[in-house]
């Protein structure tokens, strides 16, 4: 029995044909722009000629991209909540519910841990002996990992459990084991279709009949493994453990994660709460298993569905309210208050009402209204209120396998996460954010009180006893080094800048930049009422750049009204061949809008383009500083160069490969692909590649590699003697596959391309989401975020890999932890040691020209990232050549 | 205890050849769902604060009377700690409970015992279900079975179900139901101890069943017979509540649920509506501004509804809607927007939770702001941040 109203009996894991989900998006997407020629306007030489830079300040835009560079640059990120809208939610659902475990599906068994058992390091000779790099000061580290001790030596048992018949609900294939407790003792972990016994249970293959209710099922336990306590096949059990243990400490599953209701706070204002909680995972490390554990929030909305769409239609008043609904409710998440799922609204049925009927699992019809009543006493008050649907859970890694729809009652689907008017909401995010940032000590100390908790409860010792595990007193502690100041170059100049603040915007303003394009002819288009501002921001421009060695002419001002269409009108009859950029002056932050100006300027008329909102220059304060972000931003657009690092490696190209999902509507995914053309990182190739929905491995890369390198050949009349790749965007258990597809992939086209010549490949895999976090003890001992620069390789990083953590952002102070990020290099042919391949990494954080300082990832990986997040989220297709050797994606 | 029947004998073994006249018999819905369901429509029925599930197993019971909004306390025993344990978390409030809590607080909590045992923690019960549970008794232990029940713990209400033998004929099987079973009584059997039982302790009782049998064979009655005992007098044995204090189960599993008798939950849920209704006022309030100056000669804000597409469901005035039009209107001065608290007491679930407006003035205290004579709910007529 489900607690959610299905509409067809018994959708679960039945494999049906992929069929494309009736997307109603297609109808209500952002309004196609009449194309009136399609021809490029610009001829690629036009562009070369023209191509020089501008880098966007990132103020500018926060609104209209919701992942601009301000997030990954400060790192501090949204409140957790926030992502409750991106995580497609898990399977070790053990709570609540009568189905929670129908999610534990067999396919996806150990998908978070496959990963664990990939030796990448066994092919790397050159780092056979160690992955340790000695280059940089020493400085001691604190990490948020405590210890795991195994105290025995004792095996451990890991059966299959099979079922004759076949039972599906996870809940009742664990209640039939439960039944036998005789035979399985009060301490095993069952993860759904596995079972681990720290005991034998003598024979290899042991059936039994367990009864429950009217069923009798014949149970086959068929050992599988023995297993040593630490190895990585116990890793799933041990977190389930952990995540029963949670459960006993009275914290309450929401999605992944444990939160305690005992500390929510209460925003009465916006209507939400905010539960603190811990995000905890058992990682194996090289010093052995590792309990990793970081804080987390959950925002909770007391708003139902119901009242989102009366609202909007309130507002709406109009033809267009179902289409308003639509787009704020399609692609949200929602927590059905009965049953404590979260489900992912796919679309609205308006023909359907919660009288409308469906067929119950056991073939009777009912209504929902009768369902509710009968099944949870949940009265639904409002009848005439359409039904949402969803259609289940959505996996990056089974886009084929589609469920029977759901459709739930908005009525009682509390919203979830915040949403972008929410998050416009200044004062709002201010009020959360203070709440949910900890700074370096509150976060620790807090962490601290949890695993001494943990520790000290009772239940958690006893099962912990059971299984020979001890937890240790205190996070670990070790040595990391912090790596050498890079030096940045600007013109003949060399930029001094303060390491620790990581930014070196001030320290350029002075100073022509590298490459400078000068702005002749250029168009600013502004809305009703906006001349002055429009005005005054060329006025400031052009007080700016003199400075940077940019001329910039008078622009053409152009007014149009604020649509899509009136803004296409305008470029119509003004742009034409000589036009180098178009600014607009936007009224309002409004993403149709936006979508529609990049779509027509990307795809159908090429011409690199620059929105800024109007709300950002109206701040007295920063107009000067505003223009010179402005300033930048549109250089580097036009194809300029704002500085450049010594790299140390000659005659190397990097790559870098980030994907965007639009997991919210579902749409194709799209891997952006960039690649540097010149040796000093200053031109950069971008194509995209757009794939199913959710395909995270890239098929066709060496159609970009091919141009890439056909354009690296054209500039520099060689071809590159090493490729270094940096891969972002690669989801848990993928990383056997990413060797096996892409990095073969590569390289053997690499082979051909180079005619049998050696081609050194270095393929490095970034992981930014980890929840492994480090500090230093400052004076006085409180904790602090390391600085930039410092790098972690021993202790928290694996022996069977090539891997290394870097912190490369800073934070300031007192405004949260700094996130390292993880790099582990599956592939190397270049044969990079452990301090060149650290060093090079940690120097190409600083080429990102979006922003003067250093970012997280490497300058690829952004800029792909960039890039795909556009084409993703607006364009959803192809952009147009002319503009790939631009950075026009900033 | 409780459950491991084979009424629904499915053609597990060879057993179907042996007996090829007669059709396997399937419950729809399942015997066991027809047992909780006939539970759940007796709570419903009786309105029970405090009920016991004696034996309760794998808590499925439970899991289904927590959602009964009459229950205050939800207790179950079972000898098996193992089970009880695994399923405890079942029975645990989930974040929807706390942000629409229930109306009446909810206790819930298991204990580790036998049912053969008295603890007084038992004593004071409005219903006690013993369901499938007589069955597992040998003879001795069906002895003391109704002093402890019906004579210690005393509840208003008791549901006994057991099978009945008389329905065996038609399964395929020849012996009980369940290995575990010690016996298996034909409705004469079971209602002879009944009403034994009954007159011993004072109660009455009424004899009915689940599982009806299939036609052709409707003389051997319903597959599981059940007697529902309601104690005759209840006055005399008040005293004996609190007393006789011996803990003898174990607590293996206990919950409380937030619910509206909690001061701050009830604050909560009011604020919250109070922001809803006022924001939904101030919209009405701004879309007849907008109307009045796209068109000023249509003065009439109701007439709107022109616009919607046909297919678009409107909202209806409900009977509700009307009591509300006769309170006092919202309104505004310069660019303020005020809700006289009057009219937010109008609304029926406001009122409900409030009960009056000194109430509801209390409840919002320094959450909500409010004019200077306290009267009405003052916010900001332009400021639309609030969905």
């Amino acid at each position: 029995m489900t607690g959610r109203a299905r509409v067809h009996a018994r959708g679960r894991r039945r494999d049906t044909p992929s069929s494309e989900p009736a997307q109603p998006e297609a109808t209500r997407g952002c309004p196609v722009p009449r194309v009136p020629r399609t021809d490029p306007p610009l001829s690629f030489a036009d562009l070369v000629r023209r191509g020089t830079a501008a880098q966007q300040p990132h103020q500018i835009q926060p609104r209209l991209q919701p992942l601009t560079g301000v997030r990954h640059v400060s790192g501090a990120g949204p409140p957790a909540g926030a992502e409750a809208t991106s995580q497609p939610s898990e399977e070790h659902q053990l709570a609540s519910g009568s189905q929670g475990s129908l999610l534990r599906k067999k396919t996806d068994v150990g998908r978070d841990y496959r990963d664990f058992v990939v030796n990448t390091r066994q092919n790397l000779v050159h780092v056979r002996e160690s992955t340790k790099g000695t280059q940089g000061s020493p400085v001691m580290l604190f990490s948020n990992h405590v210890r795991l001790k195994s105290c025995s030596q004792r095996h451990l048992y890991k059966y299959n459990v099979t079922y004759t018949p076949d039972i599906e609900d996870g809940r009742k294939r664990e209640a039939f084991l439960s039944e036998l407790e005789k035979l399985l003792g009060n301490r095993c972990v069952y993860d759904g279709n596995s079972l681990l016994l720290p005991h034998s249970l003598g024979e290899t293959k042991k059936e039994v009949v367990s009864k429950l209710k009217n069923e009798p099922v014949k149970i086959t336990f068929e050992l599988s493994r023995e297993l040593q306590t630490t190895s990585p096949d116990c890793l799933r059990y041990y977190n389930i453990l952990f995540k029963k243990m949670l459960e006993k400490m009275d914290l309450n599953q929401i999605g992944r994660n444990y939160y305690n209701k005992n500390k929510k706070a209460e925003f009465n204002e916006h209507r939400l709460e905010i539960w603190p909680g811990y995000v905890t995972s058992i990682l194996p490390c090289e010093i052995g298993l590792t309990l990793c554990a970081d804080v987390s929030h959950k925002l909770l909305r007391m708003e139902t569905a119901y009242d989102l769409i009366s609202h909007t239609r309130e507002e709406a008043r109009g033809e267009d309210a179902k289409e308003k609904i639509l787009r704020k409710l399609v692609g949200s998440s929602v927590l059905t208050k009965y049953n404590n799922r979260t489900y992912r609204v796919d679309d609205i049925i308006w023909e359907m009402s919660p009288s409308s009927t469906f067929t119950k699992s056991d073939g009777s019809e009912i209504s929902f209204v009768d369902y509710y009543k009968e099944r949870y006493g949940t009265v639904v008050t409002t009848l005439n209120q359409p039904l949402l649907i969803t259609k289940g859970k959505w996996k990056k890694s089974r886009q084929d396998t589609t469920h029977q729809p759901i459709m739930l009652v908005p009525e009682l689907c509390h919203l979830t996460g915040l949403t972008d008017d929410m998050r416009k909401d200044y004062r709002m995010m201010r009020d959360l954010c203070t709440h949910t940032r900890m700074d370096p000590e509150r976060r620790q100390r807090k962490l601290l009180t949890f695993v001494d908790a943990l520790r000290k409860n009772n239940t958690v010792q006893k099962e912990l006893r059971d299984w020979n595990l001890e937890l240790e007193a205190g996070f670990l502690s070790f040595s990391g080094r912090t790596l050498q100041d890079v030096r940045i170059h600007q013109g003949r100049r060399m930029v001094r800048f303060d390491n620790h603040k990581a930014d070196w915007s001030k320290n350029t303003r002075e100073v022509p930049l590298l490459r400078a394009v000068s702005l002749d002819h250029w168009l600013i288009v502004y809305t009703k009422g906006n001349y002055g501002t429009a005005l005054t921001l060329q006025q400031n421009l052009q007080k700016v750049t003199p400075k940077m060695g940019v001329t910039v002419r008078n622009a053409k001002l152009l007014e149009a009204d604020d649509t899509v269409q009136s803004y296409i009108r305008t470029l119509e009859k003004h742009a034409s061949q000589n036009t180098q950029m178009v600014l607009f002056l936007l009224p309002t932050d409004n993403k149709e809008i936006y979508d529609g100006i990049k779509r027509y300027l990307c795809i159908n008329y090429p011409i690199p383009s620059q929105c800024v909102l109007k709300r950002t220059l109206d701040r007295p304060k920063t107009p000067v500083t505003i223009a010179t972000k402005i300033a930048l931003q549109m250089n580097c657009k036009l194809g300029g160069a704002l500085w450049k690092v010594d790299i140390g490696l000659q005659n190397a190209m990097f790559i870098g490969i980030d994907c965007f999902h639009d997991i919210e509507r579902r749409r194709k995914s799209v891997a952006g692909f960039v690649a540097s053309i010149d040796p000093d990182l200053t031109r950069w190739f971008s194509q995209c590649i757009i794939q199913q929905s959710g395909q995270e491995l890239v098929k066709g890369l060496t159609t970009c590699l091919y141009t890439a390198l056909k354009l690296w050949y054209e500039q520099n009349s060689s071809l590159p003697r090493s490729i270094i790749v940096y891969r972002d965007g690669v989801g848990d258990g993928q990383l056997q596959a990413l060797i096996d597809q892409e990095v073969k992939q590569m390289e053997s086209y690499l082979e051909n391309a180079y005619r049998g010549q050696k081609v050194r490949l270095t393929f490095i895999v970034v992981k930014k989401r980890i929840n492994t976090r480090f500090f230093i003890e400052k004076d006085g001992g409180r904790l602090n975020n390391p600085s930039p620069g410092t790098v972690i390789d021993l202790k928290v990083t694996r022996t069977e890999w090539y891997d290394f953590f870097i912190v490369s952002q800073s934070v300031r102070e007192g405004t949260g932890a700094v996130s390292p990020t993880h790099y582990n290099v599956i592939h190397d042919t270049l044969q990079l040691s452990p301090d060149a391949v650290q060093g090079l990494t940690y120097k190409l954080c600083h080429m990102y020209y979006n922003f003067s300082g250093i970012i997280r990832v490497p300058a690829p990986c952004h800029y792909a990232h960039k890039l795909a997040y556009l084409v993703g989220q607006s364009l959803h297709q192809q952009p147009h050549e002319s503009l790939s050797k631009s950075l026009f994606y900033l | 205890v409780a459950e491991n029947n084979m009424e629904c004998n499915s053609v597990v073994d060879g057993n179907v050849e042996e007996v090829p006249s007669k059709k396997v018999i399937k419950f729809n819905p399942p015997l066991y769902k027809q047992r909780y369901q006939f539970v759940k429509n007796l709570v419903e029925q009786h309105q029970p604060k405090k009920v016991a599930d004696l034996g309760c197993g794998d808590v499925c019971l439970l899991a289904i009377l927590k959602y009964q909004k009459c229950v205050e306390e939800l207790v179950g025993v079972d000898i098996n700690e193992g089970k009880l344990k695994w399923n405890g978390s079942r029975l645990s409030p989930c974040v929807g409970d706390h942000l629409d809590p229930r109306e009446l607080d909810l206790a819930i909590t298991l204990y580790h015992g036998s049912v053969l045992e008295k603890d007084c923690r038992l004593l004071g019960f409005d219903l006690a279900a013993c369901i499938e549970l007589i069955e597992h008794f040998d003879s001795e232990d069906l002895g003391k079975f109704p002093e402890v029940v019906f004579g210690y713990m005393s509840p208003t209400m008791i549901v006994i179900s057991t099978p009945n033998s008389e329905f065996n004929s038609l399964f395929p099987c020849v012996v009980f139901r369940d290995s575990d079973h010690k016996f298996e009584w034909n409705r004469m059997q079971f209602q002879t101890w009944a009403l034994d039982v009954a007159s011993r302790y004072n109660y009455s009782v009424e004899f009915t069943g689940v599982g009806e049998p299939p036609t052709g064979a409707e003389d051997v009655g319903y597959c599981t017979q059940i007697g529902v005992f309601r104690k005759k007098a209840e006055a005399a044995e008040l005293a004996i509540l609190e007393h006789h204090g011996e803990h003898v189960y174990e607590v293996v599993y206990t919950t409380s649920y937030p619910s509206l008798q909690q001061i701050n939950y009830r604050r909560r849920v009011v604020v919250y509506l109070v922001y809803r209704e006022v924001s939904r006022l101030r919209q009405k309030y701004q879309a007849s501004l907008r109307q009045h100056e796209l068109e000023p000669e249509f003065v009439a804000c109701g007439n709107r509804t022109g616009k919607f597409t046909s297919d678009l469901p409107v909202p209806v005035l409900t009977e509700d809607d009307k009591a509300m039009e006769m309170a006092p209107q919202p309104f505004c001065i310069e660019d303020k927007f005020y809700v006289p608290l009057q009219r937010i007491i109008a609304y029926p679930r406001l009122g409900h939770l409030c009960g009056n407006v000194e109430k509801l003035r209390e409840f919002l205290g320094d959450v909500i702001e409010l004019n200077c004579d306290g009267s009405a709910v003052k916010v900001d007529l332009n400021d639309c941040s609030d969905f």
